[in-house]
């Protein structure tokens, strides 16, 4: 879509361009600036919700087992598990702050070794299922904005279908048909992009179908404007109408749209681990929350939080591409 | 659905409580269902050398030392690699190992090991009494935040190395559940010269004297890899052969979810997949080409814990109301499809030391339980049919170990709705379920024990056991104090001839039933299911799957 990006306008620098230059450097500031507010908004919300979830965490963390006192009191220790609750969250923002994740109680081993060691996994399987996404839906809506009622009508349906499908079953039943019964794909201990295929399309499948519809949407309601009618006159083809102009039209919801899945698709990866015995952040995370494990959670959290701010970020400016009327201010709409 | 395993689920009380005790390393005869994948003769040759395994298991340790990690899937994950002193045989008796004889002193507290002089660990370090004394060390280090392991062996004082192949154990006071603990992989014995190194890194790679060795290590939601030690030759003598594994290696593969397990069994993507649920290994047992493989896990059944110090089930004709009014059994075979047999007594019959003469005392009659039910005065009715005793409903409060528990939990509700009996399903998250456990606010817990031996009553049923915020989470959960069975427990933990001990414990367990202090369900089944080709399997006396005599016919 990089050409639909680029100005139409002619190359050079004048005094035009780097205004718009100047503008959108503080568009990124200004919401780079805010994103440490939610970030550390994110680490607070996070570390009162384990606090006020019932039982003291030394006991949820030995609750495995019958300990002496003596390690008890050493696991307390270690993790400062008796200072006053103020103390303990100002001194995790410290460390936070410097980058110091600490130790995870129940791992027993530095948390950015722990989450190192699943991030990759995991962005790539998100990074998979918004390209497949993109890509997906942007067909879909294309194909199916036809005037014809039962076109829209087919796509619409099967669309709402794949919708509420709940994402293991789709999982278990991408599996049973192409690993199983068919040997494609291999279901487990799988790495490389022979093994990223199956989850792909399970974590994709919902969010294509949404997205598509609200891409077709807009694609039908900019057909009934009237530059429609004058770049018909002047002998366009049908597709390239639609992919250079009306899309264009359509994409501003479609990408606010995405860059909200985005920053949900971490926690929907966990399901999607699980049924596909993938290495992941989700089932990481599904384990800290259980254990309470509050070192991971806060890392995770702030991780998601992360990529959150920057999809929202990257969100922005490309809205700010896309459409010439959300320049004016410097403030996309 | 009802996970095949104990309760070992990392995090939750009861669960956690389902590893604390002694379990004993033995090899259970395999009972195979279908398939025609039993035994060597089965495939009617001797047993072949080389090939993989490759093996799905549905959990993964937090942490693989299982010195440290109090988990089921880290005393699986560990046994390949890790040797123990002594070894326990499927009937409890312990047998040499890495000790070749051991005496104890008279008084119960001073063991003495003779140890075998030609064993190496993979690193190339040699086993002697120092790696011993530095293993047991190691164990109860405070640094060492041991979840399981130190509480196994509370007895411990001291260990010296009397020579290089001499070495010498003190205890605090006479333990007959010791040479049990030193069995299990949790006393398994590292290279002396990794223990000195971080927490974290053992959590990742540990290296023993056993039949397998890691190079990778474990990596965390993914699995394991094992190559063979081709220098091995010290298996314990009921191994059942000797010298290194048949297999070159195998490469365990974390599948967390059943039905992608099951699926990458029948599909020949893996050879085996542990930990498989009910309905699967129905089908599993059906399918050509398939063998399922299975053994009840020793130690306490599946049942419901009551709270016999507080609340209605303080009253034992109330308890053995509930254990006669519900038929425990039907409700069993319905929600696991006939899969784990149906418990009589606290523990499951293949547990050493397993009493079976109160059987009958288990059987469902409802007459009888109206009767008692009648006498113990809770004799009106309300307005929903449940019975009353001055006004009062006959109301019982079941805390949730796991919300796996629902299908049963559900049916056992409606059984004893017919008798008159109100149960509250309480599923709590687990800083509640600690809170309540150690305040005694509840009046049924239900979880399964797994466990080797009969010491396993003691952890269950003993008053210095019982949950209190003081003492912290503790497995007494049917906060049962008897000082008859008090008196029995110390005798049997004097006691140095197996024989008197098992007798000592069949008298707990006759108390146990006589007192109603348990209402037992079932006994969870560890099962191991494997294309036929798989051969010479087998279970430890912990009921994990044994994987040093395995070979592949093709």
């Amino acid at each position: 879509m990089a050409g639909l990006l680029t100005e139409a306008s002619a190359p050079g620098t004048t005094a035009r361009e780097r205004t718009r230059r100047s503008r959108l450097l503080r568009l990124v500031l200004a919401r780079a600036a805010g994103s440490v507010a939610v970030l550390w908004g994110a680490v607070t919300v996070a570390f009162l919700l384990i606090q006020l979830m019932p039982g003291s965490t030394v006991d949820v963390l030995l609750a495995r087992s019958s300990v002496t006192p003596r390690v008890r009191a050493e696991i307390t220790a270690q993790y400062h598990l008796d200072d006053p609750l103020f103390i303990q969250y100002l001194s995790y923002l410290g460390r936070i702050a410097r980058g110091d994740f600490g130790d995870s109680y129940v791992l027993r081993q530095p948390v950015w070794d722990a989450v190192g060691a699943q991030l990759p996994d995991t962005l790539a399987l998100i990074a998979a299922t918004l390209l497949v996404t993109a890509a997906g839906s942007v067909v879909l809506a294309v194909l199916g904005a036809n005037r014809r009622r039962w076109v829209q009508s087919l796509f619409a349906g099967v669309e709402s279908l794949v919708v509420a499908l709940p994402p293991f079953w789709l999982g278990l039943l991408l599996l049973t048909v192409f690993s199983f019964t068919l040997h494609w794909f291999p279901t487990v201990g799988a790495s490389g992009l022979g093994g990223l295929v199956l989850p792909t399309l399970a974590l994709a499948a919902a969010p294509t179908a949404v997205v598509a519809q609200v891409l077709r949407e807009g694609l039908l309601r900019a057909l009934d404007e009237p530059f429609v009618t004058t770049a018909r006159a002047r002998g366009i083809g049908e597709l390239a109408l639609r992919v250079r102009h009306v899309l264009r039209h359509a994409l501003l919801p479609a990408t606010t749209l995405m860059g909200w899945i985005a920053g949900s698709l971490i926690g929907g990866s966990v399901i999607i681990e699980i049924v596909f015995s993938r290495q992941g952040v989700g089932r990481l995370v599904l384990s800290a929350v259980q254990d309470k494990d509050m070192p991971v959670v806060i890392a995770v959290v702030l991780l998601a939080a992360t990529v959150f701010v920057v999809v929202n970020i990257v969100v922005d400016v490309l809205q700010w591409l896309i459409d010439p009327r959300t320049r004016g201010t410097g403030r996309p709409a | 659905m009802h996970s095949a395993t104990p309760r070992t689920r990392t995090h939750r009380p009861a669960a956690l409580a389902a590893g604390v005790t002694a379990l004993l390393t033995t090899l259970v005869t395999a009972c195979s269902a279908g398939g025609s994948g039993d035994g060597a003769t089965a495939a009617g040759g001797p047993p072949r050398d080389g090939g993989t395994l490759r093996l799905a298991v549905a959990k993964e340790p937090e942490c693989l030392d299982p010195h440290q990690s109090p988990t089921e899937a880290a005393r699986l994950l560990s046994r390949p690699i890790l040797d123990s002193l002594v070894h326990q045989t499927a009937k409890g008796a312990f047998e040499p190992w890495l000790a070749k004889s051991w005496t104890i002193s008279p008084d119960g507290r001073t063991y003495t090991f003779t140890l075998r002089d030609d064993v190496a660990f993979t690193d190339g370090a040699k086993f002697d009494a120092a790696a011993v004394v530095a293993n047991l060390n190691h164990v109860v280090a405070p640094a060492t935040k041991s979840l399981l392991a130190s509480s196994l062996i509370s007895a411990y004082k001291s260990a010296r190395a009397v020579d290089a192949h001499t070495a010498e154990v003190t205890l605090k006071q006479p333990d007959s559940g010791f040479l049990g603990a030193l069995a299990l992989p949790n006393l398994g014995i590292e290279s002396p010269a990794t223990l000195k190194g971080s927490a974290a890194a053992l959590c990742k790679k540990i290296v023993g004297t056993g039949p397998f060795r890691t190079t990778g290590g474990l990596v965390a939601q993914k699995g394991i890899d094992y190559t063979k030690n081709p220098a091995y030759d010290w298996a314990p003598k009921s191994a059942g052969h000797t010298g290194p594994a048949h297999l070159d290696g195998i490469k365990v593969q974390i599948v967390p979810d059943n039905a992608s397990r099951s699926g990458a069994l029948t599909s020949g993507q893996v050879d085996a997949a542990t930990g498989l649920d009910p309905t699967s290994t129905k089908t599993l047992a059906k399918t050509p080409g398939f063998a399922l493989h299975k053994t009840s896990f020793p130690g306490a059944n599946y049942s419901y814990w009551p709270n016999t110090a507080e609340g209605p089930l303080a009253d034992v004709s109330v308890r053995k109301a509930l254990r006669a009014g519900i038929d425990w059994s039907t409700i069993d075979q319905r929600v696991n499809f006939g899969q784990y047999p149906s418990a009589k007594g606290p523990l499951s019959t293949t547990t050493p030391g397993y009493d079976g003469s109160q059987a009958s005392a288990y059987a469902y009659d409802p007459a009888e339980a109206a009767r008692l039910l009648d006498a113990a005065g809770w004799t009106g009715r309300d307005a929903k049919g449940y019975r009353t005793k001055n006004g009062k409903r006959l109301r019982v409060e079941h805390l949730w170990s796991d919300p796996s528990v629902t299908n049963l939990a559900v049916q056992i509700q409606a059984a004893a709705k017919k008798l008159g009996v109100e149960f509250v399903e309480e599923n709590v998250d687990g800083g509640t379920f600690v809170k309540r456990l150690l305040a005694g606010d509840y009046d049924i817990i239900d979880t399964s024990f797994s466990s080797p031996g009969p010491d396993v009553l003691r952890v269950l049923f003993g008053k210095e056991n019982i949950p209190t915020p003081a003492r912290g989470v503790s497995n007494n959960m049917a906060r049962y104090d008897n000082p008859a069975v008090e008196q029995l427990f110390t005798q049997a933990r004097h006691a140095t001839d197996q024989k008197e001990q098992f007798r000592l414990y069949g008298e707990v367990q006759r108390h146990i039933t006589d007192d109603a202090a348990v209402l037992p369900i079932y006994s969870p089944v560890s099962t191991f299911a494997a294309r036929t080709a798989v051969q010479g399997t087998g279970f430890t006396a912990d009921g994990s799957a044994d994987l040093y005599s395995i070979w592949l016919a093709s």
